[in-house]
């Protein structure tokens, strides 16, 4: 896969009065990826994408997209971008329809055939001939993203894109993300607070904390590093007898039992031994439970536990 | 320019596709019809003695007698005066001897003439236009999704400004058609062909009756051009709607007052309300002492560049940040 730099970030800074609002961030997004951007409320992921839509200027830096300029050649470096910037606020006294003409003009080389494929595409074909007011928070949502994918960008920047989506939709959001990354090569920046969400979504992912960027990680080594060791819960038929047997073999660990499971943090790799060992001791294991450390945690170590700002 | 051109048609789009544009609009088509039914009615009283002739013939006769008792008054100028009821009784004179029937009032053209005070209504609505169109992007945040687009933001600005100039000349040409037609509807249409008569150098002449009542729109305009041009101005600083028509409202209204509070400093012929009627300088008498046409224009000028200017720095320059 193609993995050419669409966004780059370059030095960023921002300060409003004596406040440094984004202090000196640098990072890429690439085509194919989908990049999360991951923080509390307040650490500026909302301002750094702005910054990017030239809605906010920088105080120092350069952001480039497309190897364009947003400061200095703006028409060019903005043309193949979409996005949403929270809300999606539409005219509500337009219909769906007429909003996205609306955008489409300011392209001025979109087709009708293009509005209708985008349409489809946010399955809003039943109710795009109504006003934007009557509709429901998901079906804004949709529309939202009809008119950041209108003009074909390669680079889609939403700004907590879930919001007011309900599970489905959220679902199916996430698969059209994927689709999009994978098959058309778009890069494509997440931002959002809600760290499982993330996990789901996204390649890499950057955390963002009073206004700087201090780690980026896919997500596959944000989860694995240090992973060895972990908390394994075993449903089993005699717990007593398990707890015999766990004990003779780590004598130095404690186990937790319940009921009907028992658990003790190993050494993932001694999981088959535990197994071989149970089933030699005729002890029935009817369930397995690995507990790694979800994302959440792993941000609140990387972030010294100061979650929300 | 296609694209600037495609700017403009959404913002058309987004002021006519809302009622309360259809009500601003039907509200002046109600205005005319009633001040024509209005004053239908009250014209037909006072014209009882329908000899428009010998009318004319015994105003000469008193403006005639008031011009030999004429006496110097201290602070009028008589020569002024005496030129103004000249003016009069040689514009009554050629009426009596060409046939044209004074136009005040009583045929269509007297009647869109009078109906071009209902162009402070125009402005009105107008203002209220303005004020909207950018605050209103700003109050329901669709700004953000406007601003994103491959269009730098001064045209995304001037489209908008474009975009209120046009809905003036729509509400004026709906004014002017309106009036006609309410006039021709009630006084008749025999008086179409009518010229209007103008005074040049101690001569009565003939002008085109349309184009006469197009350069008395135009002078209305310019005040219309002013406080639309500062309501924008507002409504793009400080991003509220109500403030740009409030201010705007207040000063349209109050500032010919102003200028006459304030008419004993000589620097109030700097100030904008004494410079926007410039029908002063034709017929009447300006504010100060020593203006003249071009001065008033000149000021003018600087007005509309300086609200221009305010309004293009502080939009292509504001983070945008609600």
């Amino acid at each position: 896969m193609q993995t050419k730099p669409v966004a780059q970030f370059k030095n960023i800074k921002k300060k409003i009065g004596k406040k440094m609002i984004i202090d000196d961030i640098s990072f890429e997004v690439n085509a194919g990826e989908i990049f999360g951007f991951l923080g509390p409320n307040g650490a500026g992921k909302t301002t750094t994408i702005r910054m990017l839509f030239g809605l906010i200027s920088m105080t120092e830096g350069e952001i480039l997209v497309n190897g364009f300029s947003i400061k200095h050649d703006f028409e060019k470096a903005i043309v193949r971008v979409g996005g949403i910037i929270e809300n999606p606020e539409m005219y509500k006294y337009l219909t769906g329809y007429k909003n996205l003409v609306h955008y489409a003009r300011m392209y001025g080389d979109i087709t009708k055939e293009r509005i209708d494929e985008v349409i489809s595409l946010v399955g809003l074909e039943q109710r795009i001939k109504d006003k934007v007011k009557t509709y429901s928070l998901g079906m804004r949502q949709r529309l939202g993203l009809a008119q950041a994918l209108l003009h074909k960008p390669n680079l889609i920047v939403l700004d907590e894109p879930t919001n007011g989506l309900d599970p489905a939709g959220i679902h199916e959001f996430r698969k059209h993300l994927r689709m999009l990354a994978e098959k058309e090569n778009v890069a494509i920046m997440v931002s959002s607070h809600q760290l499982s969400e993330m996990e789901l979504m996204c390649d890499r992912i950057g955390i963002i904390q009073n206004g700087k960027l201090i780690d980026i990680q896919t997500v596959n080594d944000f989860l694995d590093k240090d992973e060895v060791v972990m908390r394994v819960t075993f449903t089993v038929d005699d717990v007593p007898k398990a707890k015999t047997c766990l004990n003779q073999m780590f004598q130095e660990q404690e186990t937790l039992e319940n009921e009907s499971t028992i658990s003790i943090t190993i050494d993932s790799s001694k999981i088959p031994d535990i197994v071989a060992a149970f089933v030699r001791e005729g002890i029935r294991i009817s369930g397995l439970d690995k507990e790694s450390k979800t994302l959440e945690q792993k941000f609140l170590d990387i972030t010294g536990g100061s979650g929300i700002a | 320019m296609r694209r600037m051109l495609n700017l403009i048609q959404n913002e058309n789009m987004k002021i006519f596709r809302r009622l309360s544009t259809y009500i601003m609009l039907g509200l002046l088509i109600i205005i005319v019809v009633a001040a024509g039914v209005i004053s239908k009615n009250t014209a037909q009283q006072a014209s009882i003695n329908t000899d428009w002739k010998t009318q004319l013939t015994q105003d000469n006769t008193t403006m005639q007698k008031s011009l030999t008792d004429m006496q110097t008054i201290p602070g009028i100028d008589l020569e002024q005066s005496r030129a103004a009821v000249e003016k009069n009784i040689k514009t009554n004179n050629y009426r009596i001897e060409h046939n044209l029937p004074p136009v005040q009032g009583k045929i269509v053209w007297g009647f869109v003439t009078n109906m071009v005070s209902t162009i402070s209504i125009v402005s009105l609505f107008v203002i209220i236009i303005a004020a909207g169109i950018v605050a209103g992007e700003f109050n329901s945040g669709t700004i953000k999704l406007l601003l994103i687009r491959p269009l730098k933001r001064w045209k995304v600005l001037l489209s908008k400004y474009l975009a209120v100039l046009l809905f003036a000349l729509d509400s004026l040409i709906l004014l002017f058609v309106a009036s006609f037609l309410v006039g021709g509807i009630l006084y008749g249409w025999s008086g179409v062909g009518q010229p209007y008569l103008g005074y040049t150098n101690g001569n009565v002449t003939e002008i085109n009756m349309l184009g006469h009542i197009f350069t008395t729109y135009a002078y209305a305009c310019v005040n219309l051009l002013m406080m639309v041009t500062f309501a924008f101005m507002i409504s793009t600083v400080f991003r509220s709607n109500s403030l740009a028509v409030g201010i705007s409202l207040f000063l349209m209204y109050t500032g010919t007052i102003l200028v006459t509070l304030l008419s004993k400093y000589s620097w109030v012929k700097y100030i904008l309300f004494a410079n926007t009627d410039l029908t002063v300088y034709t017929n009447g008498l300006p504010v100060a002492k020593g203006m003249t046409m071009t001065f008033s224009l000149l000021v003018l000028a600087v007005y509309f560049i300086l609200f221009n200017a305010i309004s293009w720095a502080v939009f292509t320059k504001r983070d945008v940040a609600a």
